[in-house]
């Protein structure tokens, strides 16, 4: 499969499909990617898939895009662990790559189920930026007859915060939307913060929309709940310790880091928040705590 | 016919449960130690595993699951019934599984790992009949009872770790674990309690009482004398009566308290709390008043009484952020661990009842 071709197919699936988590188009796009391979050896298969996931990177630089693909990859090598022939192999991959795709396709609405029970009547809401897992558990909990507010954060440079407010106004339920520079202002009047993330690295900290950590900090300030909501192939083999540490391929839009020459001019898009700034962590896997994440990651990379 | 009167009998029994704990909620009934109701559930539960008419594992779970709605329903703040309830579920399961013949290595347990290399859809539904499974259900049941009845030792067995020549813990109200340890460590060690006699009920008079007569130096203080006390204490042991998923507590109104007292002057704060009270819930602020009225200790109010609402919750939230260690029956554990403890003792189906 030609290298435009896969990247046409990966714009193909988030373009038919808006809804869909970008790391599961991704997903989808490597296994189109190994039904269609010709390779003849394991270790060949390998190389082609991890020369693709770059060319996908290349294409869209989030964090979620690079941990779907590495989760691919290691599915690839656990199954290639139990059956030594290649053509063999092949066919076990294809099924269980579609019947992980299906199960994760669920991931959503499970997270959703979970954590719409912390949300109480009467309860007003902060969340930032635009996140689709977000607006499934409102969507739940306002499915459930709760009656809540909620305040979003306009998250400046896309204005990503104004498209969230009109989703939820479709969904009737009040919505305001607040700068980023008044979230110290607002969090009195907040009960609880839900924010979604774009990866959830090894030591249960989060990579989301630039403006994130700044509403943790604050959240902590004046002691509110800060829950994450992530669906579990978000989770990354990150450790960073500070804003440094992550990945200058993560920080920027894809088109910026070709562009551009000197990427300190460049506004970063992302940002991480450490793990003792988060209360709890909702994930298709259970409520988390944070130190809960890198157990699930031993245990799928050991 | 042997039969319907075994089920009779037990009808009787499991509705003598429930009324017994509907009344020990108002507080007409015997005041009950978690322990004894851990302990009891477990039994009643052995006799419906034993004279239930069930055919598969399914059946039984079902059956289980029923009773176990019933109980937590008649006494919501008495999570111990909840945690044996999902504590046989869980051994029915792993029964189950056993005798199926399949790894145990098939952790039902949700984790990526099991997402990506899962063969079929594998829709465990337990119709397979085994003939032994009753038997290995109840001697697994027995086992279960066995370590309850270990607890309280186990826990004991470890004080003379934490507890040194001449400290001064603090304590509030009235554990049995608490004391069991603490009476422990008297046996080689001296050194001075100080129990807050946590009102209304200041149960915090019987342990001093229970304390001092094994020699150990106790002095009683009132509750609003904990933060002034403080500064002396070296550490803080308490009871609680629920561990939360999130390593957090429920325990007697005051703890919290406590709990700040003892991080602003950075002493540690350890709880004594047997496993059998770790519990698949999270923090939710609902509001247990105490059970009875309050008139009596409002003698003064008397004439204005029906113009007061006297509000008296019973237990308290304190975050993980303020425990520094948990003491149970299989050793020493930092809150952050909690939530692996949950998922060998429970399964995650099984949180809901």
């Amino acid at each position: 499969m030609d290298k435009d071709e896969l990247v046409e197919y990966f714009r193909t699936q988030v373009r038919q499909d808006p809804e869909v988590p970008s790391a599961v188009a991704a997903i989808r796009t490597l296994l189109e990617f190994l039904k269609r391979d010709q390779s003849e050896t394991i270790l060949g298969l390998r190389e082609n898939l991890t020369q693709t996931i770059r060319r996908l990177e290349e294409a869209d630089s989030s964090v979620a895009v690079s941990s779907g693909g590495e989760l691919f990859l290691r599915f690839i090598s656990l199954t290639s662990l139990e059956h030594r022939d290649l053509s063999q192999c092949k066919k076990v991959m294809v099924e269980r790559g579609e019947l992980f795709l299906k199960k994760i396709s669920l991931s959503r609405s499970k997270v959703a189920k979970l954590c719409h029970t912390f949300i109480k009547d009467g309860a007003k809401i902060l969340t930032h930026s635009s996140s689709r897992v977000v607006l499934k558990v409102l969507e739940s909990a306002a499915a459930d007859k709760k009656r809540f507010t909620v305040y979003v954060t306009e998250s400046q440079p896309d204005s990503a915060g104004r498209q969230m407010a009109d989703k939820l106004q479709n969904l009737n339920i009040p919505v305001t939307v607040v700068l980023d520079a008044a979230v110290g202002y607002i969090m009195e009047k907040v009960d609880l913060v839900i924010v979604g993330a774009e990866g959830v690295v090894e030591s249960g900290g989060i990579i989301n929309k630039i403006g994130t950590y700044q509403l943790a900090v604050c959240s902590k300030a004046h002691n509110k709940p800060f829950y994450v909501v992530a669906e579990s192939f978000k989770f990354v083999r990150l450790y960073p310790l500070n804003q440094q540490d992550v990945p200058e391929r993560f920080k920027y839009k894809a088109d910026t880091l070709k562009a551009v020459e000197d990427l300190a001019e460049e506004h970063p898009m992302i940002d991480y928040t450490p793990p003792s700034l988060i209360t709890l962590i909702f994930t298709d896997l259970g409520v988390l705590t944070p130190s809960a994440v890198s157990d699930e990651l031993i245990k799928l990379y050991l | 016919m042997p039969g319907a009167d075994k089920e009779t009998d037990l009808t009787e029994r499991i509705e003598a449960f429930l009324a017994d704990l509907k009344r020990g909620g108002s507080g007409t009934g015997p005041l009950r130690g978690s322990g004894e109701m851990a302990r009891e559930t477990t039994y009643l539960l052995r006799r419906i595993t034993a004279q239930a008419r069930w055919s598969s594992a399914g059946d039984l779970m079902e059956i289980i699951r029923n009773e176990g709605r019933r109980m937590t329903a008649a006494q919501p703040s008495e999570t111990t019934v909840g945690n044996m309830v999902r504590r046989v579920l869980k051994i029915i399961r792993e029964e189950y599984a056993r005798s199926r013949g399949s790894s145990e290595e098939t952790e039902q347990q949700e984790s990526l790992h099991k997402l990506l290399t899962a063969g079929e859809l594998s829709e465990e539904n337990f119709r397979q009949h085994f003939v032994h499974l009753k038997a290995n259900v109840i001697e697994a049941i027995n086992e279960l009872l066995t370590e309850l009845d270990g607890t309280t030792d186990n826990i004991a067995m470890q004080a003379l770790e934490h507890i040194h020549s001449n400290e001064v813990i603090m304590t509030v109200g009235r554990s049995r674990t608490v004391e069991a340890f603490l009476k422990d460590a008297a046996r080689k060690r001296k050194f001075h309690v100080i129990v807050a006699e946590c009102a209304p009920f200041c149960q915090g008079h019987e342990m001093a009482t229970g304390l001092s007569k094994v020699g150990i130096e106790t002095t009683v203080i009132a509750d609003a004398a904990i933060f002034a006390v403080m500064s002396r204490v070296n550490k803080v042991i308490i009871g609680t009566q629920t561990v939360l998923a999130n390593g957090g507590l429920r325990a007697v109104n005051g703890t919290h308290s406590v709990a700040l007292a003892a991080r602003h002057h950075s002493t540690p704060l350890i709880i004594c709390a047997p496993m059998f009270k770790l519990s698949p819930q999270v923090f939710t602020t609902i509001f247990y008043p105490f059970p009875g009225s309050f008139s009596y200790c409002l003698p003064v109010l008397r004439e204005i009484l029906s113009k007061v609402n006297v509000h008296c919750p019973v237990f308290d939230y304190v975050p993980p952020e303020l425990i520094t260690l948990f003491i149970s029956n299989i050793g020493g554990n930092a809150p952050s661990y909690i939530y692996r403890l949950m998922s060998e003792l429970y399964h995650p189906e099984d949180h809901k009842l």
